[in-house]
């Protein structure tokens, strides 16, 4: 760890940090699934647009199909102008709430709209009298699922229902339904009431007040429910009963006693044929040509020219252009993957990505008309799409009209609108499965990495310990490299060091034997001197040549001496190799030592600080040997007079012996080779003896044989070196 | 009659300057320089004593090889092995092979005449009766001076003239310490302190072999060896 501390830009984090630019990956994936999307969405803008266009087309050079006579401003006419619902009402609800805004596009009749009929033989110039103010009612006819509704709001002071017992019909305020058949016959319905109740519809003859022409109309159904100042209408008849033409009358009683009708509103004449007025709803032709388009998943729309809804096909909220199919989510079995993709990714992933809902509400359509940039420009003559967002779900959608013409001239709009929730749904899906695969690869990837990145920095760190492990403090070749037999570039780095290693340690081997060596050869010659010498001896009389040969005799002595000492360590290597180790009290051997070193050394104070037991494994001789050199190197380097101080004690694992004297300092760049064979810091006048450096090299040599350390180092306090030695306490 | 000594020896001035010394002394001395001339010659005739040089040559090992055939061809023979080769591995193979002394060439000439002189009488007195005056009696230990050899409860212990003369200086004054210098000394050897060492370990052994409870040596750290009369461990306690 600390390793890694040491080092945070390693080849590791090195890689890791390469792989993250892998991250532009999913962004590439995003960008090219946004690039999609948008390549999508003008498809769709196309096909949305080309699906306007046939219907334009089909819709071309077909004025009768938008009757001229609808187009004025809608309170111009007597006709009833129908609007498309979009939704279910209710009839017996109480209230007219479920028309919702389509209430603004109710039409209000009132004085000026006054019939004559046969009830009030004023008219038909009753209204020029308009002497009864209090009669008025709005009205609103739509169409839903080929039915037609209607609601009339009736403000009328005196509100006069049917009296219990009554069989006739017109002496209280009623209601009178005109229209035309498909068969072009004129026909008359009345409600009449016996108070607020469910309507009860009545066929009459030529004259309503003909009992016996009186029959049910099953077809016609809605609620009469009373309001303050008036009452209210709502019914609702198949369209299928209906012709193109209708009409409303409102008949007011307001004399519960004379019961006579006082005023008749009307929309238009109810009671002739010829002058009813038209029932303006899109035009079966239309329709039938819409229909046969209407299964291209998009909701149509043609409106005419002042942007009037003519028809409307498909509902936008499941116009989402695209289909796309479930079968992908069906094919994962696996449920924890479900589980882990449902719980753990998709609210990540939403997070960042919309979710379309189809639950939304286009208000802009709510009402019967329609406007906007692109019907403005449809209605100019030009087809033109244009996106809209939805403010409250986020939701796109696409609308695309293209004008009707008929020679040369805007009829009206073909308006195909889609929202984009598909695309966008198709969308996410896409950008799902790219996530999940990138993070599945960017998973693999990554660990693929950091294992390839930790396989080599752990290869790496392991030639670089087993590099720094084969040379010890001293410079010498300790273990060799393991030479890998990986045939990259790291098992080559590997194979070389441990070639070099190889041919370092002959070469080091060949030095540390070369004083063996050479004290072997010169041994002969040596021989060859020292015997002539020594015959010499036996031969020759002479003082004079007596006093050379013991000269010589001297020197050839010391150059003896010289050899042993020599060799002394690469026998002693020889014996520790094959030396068997005991347990031994490390704190007696010392003791006897010092005892002897005492009789050894009578001038020199030597001071024991010995504490036992000290056990360790090991070999007495050599330990003793060791001591041999370790005293007689401080004697030698010893102030005259000072005491050579000797320690020993069991130190947490490690048994320690430190022998110190008072003595000249030790150079520092002497300190870690100092225990190298042939290293010596004496001064040269104090070469009286031959040395060679070799005690401290033995020193060294029977530590190691005892696994322990052994280091020189200046005293402290006072001018003096110390040379300590650890070694491992034997396990009890 | 003057005894014979073969030396084999492939280093001429060597081989002659011991045989002039050996000649000078009385003896008749015959050198060889191979191992092959040498054995031609001992298989006509055995000499008395034989110095042989290990490294014989271009044989690495011929003395060894030389050593194993005289003691095949005499189990009296003595053999020296005179060679410059020091350690402890060849040592103990040189006397393994059966040779009676094992010296290194830094061995002073007077030195070798006296091993030789000490072998001979060795030789010489096998047959006569041990005179009770050359006789050391400590415990378990008879050593007879006279023809170098040492009993522990009347067993023979098989040593070396070296490590004869090692044991005597020990055992002449029991309970002193003999340093390694003293020791080298009395054995007439010129080694160093590890080859001193290695021969008492190898006593040891010897008594060892014959007496498992043997522990008569003691070794006091730093100064020497020690001949115990006790038969108890040694040791230096203050």
């Amino acid at each position: 760890m600390s390793r890694f501390l040491k080092n945070p830009f390693g080849i590791r984090f090195k890689l890791v940090f390469l792989s993250s630019f892998l991250l532009v990956i999913p962004w590439l994936g995003y960008q090219y699934i946004l690039e999609m999307e948008e390549y999508l969405r003008r498809g769709q803008e196309q096909t949305v647009l080309g699906t306007a266009r046939a219907l334009a087309t089909a819709l071309n050079e077909r004025p009768e199909l938008f009757d001229e006579g609808s187009y004025g401003p809608a309170r111009q006419s007597d006709d009833l102008y129908v609007y498309p619902v979009f939704y279910p009402l209710s009839l017996d609800d109480d209230t007219l709430v479920d028309w919702q805004d389509y209430q603004r596009y109710e039409l209000s009749y009132g004085k000026d709209d006054t019939i004559g009929t046969l009830l009030n033989p004023h008219s038909p110039f009753a209204r020029y009298y308009h002497y009864d103010d209090s009669l008025n009612f709005k009205l609103l006819v739509g169409e839903y699922n080929r039915s037609l509704y209607a609601y009339l709001k009736v403000v009328d002071d005196h509100v006069v229902y049917r009296s219990e017992e009554s069989l006739s019909i017109h002496r209280n305020d009623f209601l009178q339904i005109s229209l035309v058949t498909q068969e072009g016959e004129l026909k008359r319905y009345v409600i009449s009431p016996r108070g607020p109740e469910f309507i009860y519809a009545y066929a009459v003859g030529e004259d309503l007040r003909d009992l016996a022409s009186l029959s049910h109309e099953e077809g016609i159904s809605g609620q009469w429910y009373e309001v303050p100042g008036g009452y209210e209408v709502e019914l609702r008849l198949p369209l299928t009963m209906l012709g193109d033409q209708l009409g409303f009358a409102v008949y007011d009683v307001d004399d519960e006693v004379e019961r006579e009708v006082s005023s008749v509103v009307a929309t238009s004449d109810v009671n002739d044929r010829e002058r009813l007025g038209s029932l303006r709803r899109p035009t079966p032709e239309i329709d039938r040509i819409v229909e046969g388009m209407g299964h291209t998943n998009s909701r149509i729309q043609v409106v005419d020219r002042a942007g009037r809804i003519l028809l409307s096909v498909g509902d936008i909220q499941s116009a989402t252009g695209l289909v796309l199919s479930e079968q992908a989510y069906q094919e994962r079995v696996n449920k924890y993957w479900l589980f882990i993709e449902d719980n753990v990714l998709h609210p990540l992933y939403y997070r960042i990505l919309t979710k379309p809902s189809n639950d939304f509400i286009d208000e802009l359509y709510a009402g019967g008309t329609i406007e906007g940039q692109h019907i403005a420009s449809a209605l100019g003559g030009a087809p033109q799409t244009q996106f809209r967002t939805l403010e409250d779900t986020q939701t796109r959608i696409l609308e695309a009209a293209h004008p009707i013409l008929a020679d040369g001239e805007v009829l009206g709009a073909v308006i195909v609108d889609q929202n984009m929730n598909g695309i966008r749904t198709f969308r996410n899906q896409a950008l799902e499965t790219l996530f999940n695969t990138i993070l599945g690869v960017m998973v693999i990837i990554s660990f693929g990495l950091f294992a390839f990145a930790s396989r080599i920095s752990g290869r790496i760190r392991d030639l670089r310990n087993q590099a720094e492990s084969i040379i010890d403090d001293n410079g010498r070749l300790r273990n060799t490299i393991v030479a890998s037999r990986n045939s990259d570039e790291i098992g080559d780095l590997s194979r070389s060091f441990s070639n070099i290693v190889e041919r370092l340690g002959q070469y080091t081997n060949y030095l540390e034997n070369m004083s063996s060596r050479l004290s072997h050869e010169l041994r002969t010659p040596v021989t060859v001197v020292r015997s002539s010498l020594e015959n010499l001896g036996l031969v020759a009389h002479g003082k004079e040549s007596e006093i050379y040969i013991q000269r010589a005799e001297e020197g050839i002595n010391r150059l003896n001496l010289i050899l042993t000492n020599m060799s002394e360590a690469t026998r002693l290597e020889q014996m520790l190799q094959t030396s068997e180790k005991e347990r031994m009290d490390l704190a007696k051997v010392i003791n006897g030592c010092v005892e002897g070193y005492r009789l050894a050394y009578p001038d020199f104070e030597l001071v024991a600080d010995i504490e036992g037991p000290v056990m360790i494994e090991g070999v007495p001789e050599y330990i003793a040997q060791l001591m041999d050199k370790l005293i007689a190197n401080a004697v030698e380097f010893s102030y005259e007079g000072k005491p050579i101080s000797i320690f020993c004690r069991a130190i947490r694992d490690q048994g320690v012996v430190r022998v110190s004297n008072y003595g000249p300092f030790l150079p520092e760049e002497m300190k870690g080779r100092l225990f190298d064979s042939m290293i010596s810091v004496r001064p040269q006048e104090k070469q009286r003896q031959p040395h060679l450096g070799i005690g401290l090299h033995i020193a060294r040599l029977v530590t190691e044989f005892h696994h322990g350390q052994i280091r020189a180092e200046n005293l402290r306090d006072a001018e003096g070196v110390a040379i300590t030695l650890a070694i491992p306490l034997l396990d009890e | 009659m003057a005894r014979r000594i073969a030396i084999v020896e492939d280093e001429a001035a060597i081989r002659e300057n011991y045989a002039d010394v050996l000649r000078k002394q009385g003896y008749e001395v015959q050198t060889y320089a191979n191992r092959k001339d040498a054995m031609r010659s001992f298989d006509l005739r055995l000499p008395n004593l034989a110095i042989i040089d290990i490294g014989l040559e271009n044989e690495i090992d011929g003395g060894f090889t030389l050593c194993q055939s005289l003691r095949s061809m005499s189990e009296t023979l003595p053999i020296i092995f005179l060679t410059a080769r020091d350690n402890d591995f060849d040592t103990v193979s040189g006397l393994r092979m059966g040779a009676d002394d094992y010296l290194t060439k830094d061995i002073s000439l007077p030195h070798l005449s006296a091993r030789i002189a000490a072998l001979f009488r060795r030789l010489d007195v096998l047959d006569q009766p041990t005179s009770p005056e050359n006789l050391l009696q400590r415990d378990k230990l008879t050593l007879d001076i006279g023809r170098l050899t040492i009993q522990w409860n009347n067993i023979p212990v098989p040593l070396t003239v070296t490590e004869f003369w090692m044991v005597h200086a020990l055992v002449k004054f029991p309970g002193h310490v003999k340093s390694r210098q003293v020791l080298m000394q009395e054995s007439k050897i010129f080694v160093d302190g590890s080859t001193i060492t290695s021969h008492v370990k190898r006593i040891r052994k010897k008594f060892i072999q014959v007496d498992e409870d043997f522990d008569c040596i003691e070794t006091v750290y730093g100064m020497g060896y020690r001949w115990n009369t006790q038969n108890t461990s040694g040791n230096t306690d203050q």
